[in-house]
Parts: structure tokens; C-alpha cells; sequence
């Protein structure tokens, strides 16, 4: 979780967030929503070196649907040979949709959860109180669920260490730490850095940075010992002015970054083992 | 209930989708994923009080045209 780590281990789990519930083709109509396009896109992904897929559901408008999660689940994992699924229980609804995430049949192995709640637009703040965020957080522990802990800011930090304190959490706790515009923290290296020196023992991170920053903040995560997420889902452009042409198109960028700073990817086996996925 | 704005097109000027999608022809694009949840009134959203575009195209309407508040 430094850069000594980086120089001792060099073994990145690479998360692949595909579709997400933020944007529509009419953004990218490269944007999988469908189970069938997530799904194979996915497969690609895992071929290029995901070991993780973070999966949203749409319906047939491309409108956020947690209650299709168990056909995009099983059309991943009809297509994918042993990449780990997390669910999503993020976003902007409640929390009778935001628990479906987590009772799909089987559960998935991994499943975000959102540190608190963020704003979007003139009007709205998330719905996502300490109250729901510990109910998740119970029904993954009781499941063996292992939690990514979406730190969309600094205090969301914070938050993690009072569900640590709790007995919410098993180690290692594997942070997920945001970067962009409105609620998340502001995408600098400055920041990347005092962030991660602000996690506790016992922590692996992985960073996540939306748009342009996608590229340089992934990047100095490796070098600092971090995991990364790429995808359609933070980015849809593969430089300034080019749409992204699948999520395949952003792995292989990263795998090639990864194998540059002479890092290998861990397969899912390996981020299994790393993360503590019984 | 729906704001009244909301509609669900397969095409607009620049895009042609195989499905409908939703459309807020108050701002003449097509909605986000996450926009059309307060279009729909979803999670305990009202587009009355949450979206600022029907707030500012209801300001400008003359109360004969505006639609049927919602309940």
C-alpha cells in the first residue's frame, strides 16, 4: 500500500466497471447496458486481464434496474471463465434497491459499498445513511461478501473507520478511493497521496478516477502500491476528442501500463487470495 | 407520477437507438440513467422539487399551458 509496495510485490488487481448506472449510449453507444453486451464485454476484459468486473443492471430503456442484476450475473458468468462479479449496491436509490446487490442467486463474491451519500444535480443528495450503509454491511458479513469501500471523499474514510471500529469490516479492508468533480475528491496526485496515507493497517486500495483522470491517477496508483478500476462506467472517451470503443480498449491500455512498470495482474485466483475472498 | 416532459423516443437529430429511451423534451436531449430516475418519480424522487428543468421551464410557461401539477 506504498510505493515499497510496489517495488516488493507488483501484483495489480485490475477492476473493469463496464456499464455503471450514470451515463446512456447516447453518451457512447459502445456503452454496454444489456445483459448480453455487459456480459461480453466482460468476457474481453477478462481475456485482456480483469479480475474483477463491478456490474450495474439497466432495463430496456438503459435506465438503472437492480432487479435485472441476476440476469447481467448470469450472463457474465455463462461467458466468463473465473473473473470475481461485484455488485453494485451504489448509486442514487434506496435501500430496498440498493440490497439486491447482494441476494442475487449465488451472491456475488464482491459488492460495493458506498461510504455515504453524494450530491448530483441542484436538488438531490443520495440517500445513503450510516443506518443503511450498516445493514449492507452486515448482510455481506453474514454472506462473506467482501466489501469494496466507495470513499467518494476524504470523511468517507472516516466512515470506513467507524464500520472498522464496529466489527463491520474483515481484513484486509479494501478501499476504493474516488476521484473527480461535485462530492469526490478533487483528482490530483496531492490528493491521491494524502488519501492514501490516511488508510488504515491492514488496507488495500484501489483508485478510481472519472474521466481525463482516468489515465495519470490509475497510473500513479500502481507506482504507489495501489490496485486500479478502468471502464465505461468512469470513462468514455480513450483520449481527448476519441469515444472509447469498448471497455476492452481501456484494459488493454492499463495492462500495458501495468506490464511497463513491470507489474504483472493478478488473475482473479490471485485477488481472491490477496483480498481474503473466502 | 411522470414529469410531464418525459418521453421515451428511439431518435433525436444525432442518435437512432433499437430501443426507446428517455427524452425530456423540456431540455430537447435525451435523459441520463440516473436523471430519468427523478423523471419517473423513482426512490423517493419528485421531478416537481428535484429537477431544475422542470423548475425553470415551468417559470417560464403562462399557467394555461403548464402541465397537471403532480400529487
Amino acid at each position: 500500500m506504498t510505493y515499497e509496495s510496489y517495488l516488493d510485490d507488483r501484483n495489480v488487481i485490475l477492476t473493469v466497471a463496464p456499464t455503471g448506472g450514470v451515463h446512456g449510449k447516447d453518451a457512447n453507444p459502445n456503452l454496454p447496458e444489456q445483459p448480453e453486451e455487459i456480459a461480453e464485454q466482460v468476457a474481453e476484459c477478462e481475456k485482456l486481464g480483469a479480475a474483477i468486473c463491478h456490474l450495474h443492471a439497466r432495463d430496456e430503456h438503459g435506465e438503472n434496474d437492480a432487479s435485472r442484476l441476476q440476469e447481467v450475473n448470469d450472463a457474465v458468468r455463462e461467458r466468463c471463465d473465473d473473473i470475481i462479479i461485484q455488485n453494485t449496491t451504489g448509486g442514487q436509490s434506496v435501500y430496498e434497491s440498493r440490497v439486491q446487490g447482494i441476494r442475487t442467486d449465488p451472491h456475488p463474491e464482491m459488492a460495493s459499498l458506498d461510504m455515504g451519500p453524494f450530491n448530483r444535480g441542484q436538488h438531490i443528495i443520495t440517500e445513503h445513511t450510516r443506518h443503511n450503509i450498516d445493514r449492507l454491511a452486515a448482510e455481506m458479513q453474514e454472506k462473506g461478501i467482501k466489501p469494496e469501500l466507495e470513499c467518494f471523499n476524504n470523511g468517507h474514510v472516516n466512515e470506513a473507520l467507524r464500520l472498522i471500529e464496529r466489527g463491520g469490516l474483515e481484513e484486509p479492508y479494501y478501499f476504493n478511493i474516488i476521484f473527480g468533480h461535485g462530492t469526490f475528491t478533487p483528482p490530483s496526485p496531492e490528493n491521491v497521496l494524502n488519501l492514501v496515507s490516511n488508510l488504515p493497517e491492514n488496507s488495500e486500495f484501489n483508485l478510481l478516477a472519472v474521466g481525463e483522470h482516468q489515465l495519470p491517477l490509475t497510473t500513479l496508483s500502481v507506482i504507489l502500491g495501489g490496485h486500479v478500476r478502468v471502464g465505461m462506467e468512469d470513462n468514455l472517451y480513450y483520449r481527448r476528442g476519441e469515444p472509447v470503443a469498448s471497455n476492452a480498449q481501456l484494459v488493454e491500455r492499463t495492462a500495458r501500463i501495468v506490464e511497463l512498470l513491470d507489474c504483472d495482474l493478478a488473475t482473479p485466483a490471485e485477488a481472491r487470495d490477496r483480498l481474503g475472498i473466502r | 407520477m411522470t414529469c410531464p416532459y418525459l418521453e421515451y423516443r428511439r431518435q433525436d437529430d444525432t442518435h437512432e437507438f433499437d430501443h426507446k429511451r428517455p427524452y425530456c423534451a423540456a431540455a430537447e436531449s435525451f435523459c441520463s440513467p440516473m436523471k430519468a430516475d427523478v423523471c419517473n418519480d423513482r426512490h423517493e424522487f419528485d421531478h416537481t422539487t428535484d429537477c431544475e428543468l422542470y423548475s425553470a421551464q415551468e417559470a417560464e410557461l403562462p399557467p394555461e399551458l403548464s402541465p397537471e401539477p403532480s400529487e
